[in-house]
């Protein structure tokens, strides 16, 4: 069978079987054949074999199982893509009406972009901005609760030490949480606070993995700093 | 009937919206049959049109085309048309009867339907942890939909549409893919299949064959408007209509697809089906009136045929809508050795 893939596929498109390909993204097997769940363009990725034959992905058991069996050459992962024509313009504006934005979920590991909201006690609440790269149509709710700011000394994290409201924050989803809220961890070094500005308004740079500068003021603030790239 | 449930808006009169038809005309005998209008297509013919603005479009654009338009886009069937939305679509059938001379009255009423899917997006902070997509569906006639004019509240016709909908829907929509996300799909009916012809007594109100008709016109637009979101489906799902009608025009008892009730004189039993082409799957039945085991067989064989013909319509729009979106490197790059490595994900 050495059929050759549509350029663009439809919702139950079919595309290939599941000896020949992997299912990836925007894709979902049906009786052993792999179909297109969305509209877009189709296209397949020779995957990189040790990474990707992993069982540790989320890929459906017969595809993980046709992999260990044909172990020499692995598939190539077929996926669709969302086209996003029609958003084209106005990507990255969020607001009212914006239209702009991917539809996208925030998934268990994932890395976020969140802004601070509110504090209590025991959490700081978010609003995730931006997940894995893409913006999001709407924000969603994010919590980060105390034993997940930082990695160590984690019974002696104070939230207000951490973060201030407004602040930029890169977490990683740990949990799709509760009803309302994602749970986002920031306890590595790369993940934290990463824009912040001081209570006199201004802008701040980062000095030590815990405290950041007014750049005018020169005044000194703590938070949980992400470690800049 | 309306004003009376509805007190917070200035309510039109319940009554109809159309053209007067005098008294002195009434009284030629055999005035108002004339009007009636007469299925003019075969029985298993589909209505179409072919003067809209979107063939127009193709045609000049492309004129090898020509035929190819001509033949598939029987329909008005237009997505991507809010830009708000994630994803929308307009399906419009129009009449065919020719308009007659000697009244304002439309012979027959045609479908207009629009869709709008809001979302994926969070669920309201009240609602209960879901860990699949939850779908809303909401149908709403405009208040000049129908012959007989419509209130601004949902009525029970509205809600039960609305079931039927989500229905037909929550079969093709992958519901894992999307957890703690609600989708809102939103229709609404500009002018609906009204349910007899208008000279009949009372006008068939009541009878609710022109529902099947909204139905199945709801369905293959909310399928387009899904597809056009972006939502994980398993397929797409279109909507048809086949009834068995009776009448001196049609000769008897027969089968006809994508029945208007208004060319009819009696229609025996219908049924709309939402139907999943590449699956070969009914997501939908809506069977009425008096079908026997047999005839209830053939009825739902007619509407899946009937589902065919607007499935291939959707399918037209939304690959010609693609081919606008759709860069020409991305479309260009079908064999995966010649494109560049790309980082993938594997999601569920």
């Amino acid at each position: 069978m050495s059929q050759t893939l549509p350029p663009v596929a439809l919702p139950g498109t079919l595309l290939g079987s599941t000896t020949k390909y992997l299912p990836g993204p925007g894709t979902h097997i049906y009786e052993s054949y792999i179909y297109s769940s969305i509209a877009g363009a189709v296209s397949s990725t020779a995957t990189r074999a040790p990474s990707a034959t992993k069982p540790t992905t989320t890929s459906t058991p017969t595809a993980s199982t046709a992999t260990t069996a044909t172990k020499s050459k692995p598939l190539p992962l077929l996926s669709v893509s969302r086209d996003n024509g029609a958003g084209q313009d106005t990507m990255g504006i969020l607001g009212v009406g914006s239209g702009g934005g991917d539809t996208i979920l925030p998934e268990v590991e994932s890395i976020v972009l969140a802004r601070v909201t509110r504090l209590g006690q025991r959490f700081a609440s978010v609003e995730i901005l931006v997940v894995s790269g893409s913006v999001c149509r709407e924000p969603f709710q994010g919590m980060i609760r105390r034993e997940d700011v930082r990695a160590t000394e984690k019974d002696k994290v104070k939230i207000e030490e951490s973060f201030r409201v407004g602040d930029l924050v890169r977490g990683t989803v740990i949990s799709l949480g509760d009803q309302s809220n994602y749970y986002l961890s920031t306890a590595q070094n790369e993940l934290g606070v990463v824009m912040a500005k001081s209570e006199a308004g201004n802008t701040m740079y980062p000095v030590s993995w815990k405290e950041f500068v007014d750049a005018k003021t020169g005044t000194r603030e703590k938070r949980k700093v992400a470690k800049p790239f | 009937m309306a004003a009376l449930s509805d007190r917070r808006r200035i309510n039109a009169p319940s009554g109809g919206t159309t053209a007067p038809v005098f008294a002195k005309t009434l009284k030629e005998p055999g005035y108002l049959e004339e009007l009636r209008p007469q299925r003019s297509r075969d029985p298993k013919e589909l209505r179409k049109i072919c003067e809209c603005l979107q063939c127009f479009i193709t045609v000049t654009a492309h004129p090898q085309k020509l035929k190819l338009v001509l033949t598939t886009l029987s329909t008005v069937l237009q997505t991507s048309i809010i830009p708000s939305a994630s994803g929308s679509a307009y399906l419009e059938i129009p009449n065919t009867n020719p308009p007659s001379t000697s009244t304002l009255i439309p012979p027959t009423s045609s479908l207009k339907i629009t869709a709008s899917v809001q979302g994926p997006k969070p669920l309201p902070r009240s609602a209960p942890f879901s860990p699949t997509l939850l779908l809303t569906t909401t149908v709403k006639f405009a208040p000049f939909a129908t012959r007989h004019r419509r209130g601004y509240i949902r009525d029970v016709a509205e809600r039960d549409l609305g079931v039927h909908l989500e229905t037909a829907l929550r079969g093709v929509i992958i519901g894992e893919r999307w957890p703690k996300s609600g989708v809102e799909v939103v229709v609404t009916v500009l002018e609906g299949d009204e349910d007899a012809w208008w000279g009949q007594d009372g006008g068939g109100n009541g009878s609710g064959w022109g529902l099947l008709n909204v139905l199945a016109g709801c369905i293959t637009v909310a399928g387009a408007a899904i597809a056009d979101a972006g939502i994980d489906c398993v397929d797409m799902v279109s909507g048809g209509v086949a009834a068995f009608v009776r009448g001196p025009a049609d000769g008897g008892e027969v089968l006809a697809l994508d029945p208007c009730p208004a060319e009819h004189q009696e229609i025996v039993a219908a049924c709309a089906v939402g139907y999943l082409h590449s699956r070969d799957e009914v997501t939908e039945v809506w069977l009425k009136g008096d079908a026997g085991l047999e005839a209830a067989d053939s009825l739902i064989e007619g509407a899946t045929q009937a589902a065919q013909g607007s499935f291939g319509v959707m399918k037209e729009v939304l690959l010609e809508n693609m081919g606008k979106n759709v860069k020409p490197e991305d479309a260009t790059s079908k064999v995966g050795g010649k494109r560049k490595q790309v980082e993938v994900e594997m999601t569920g």
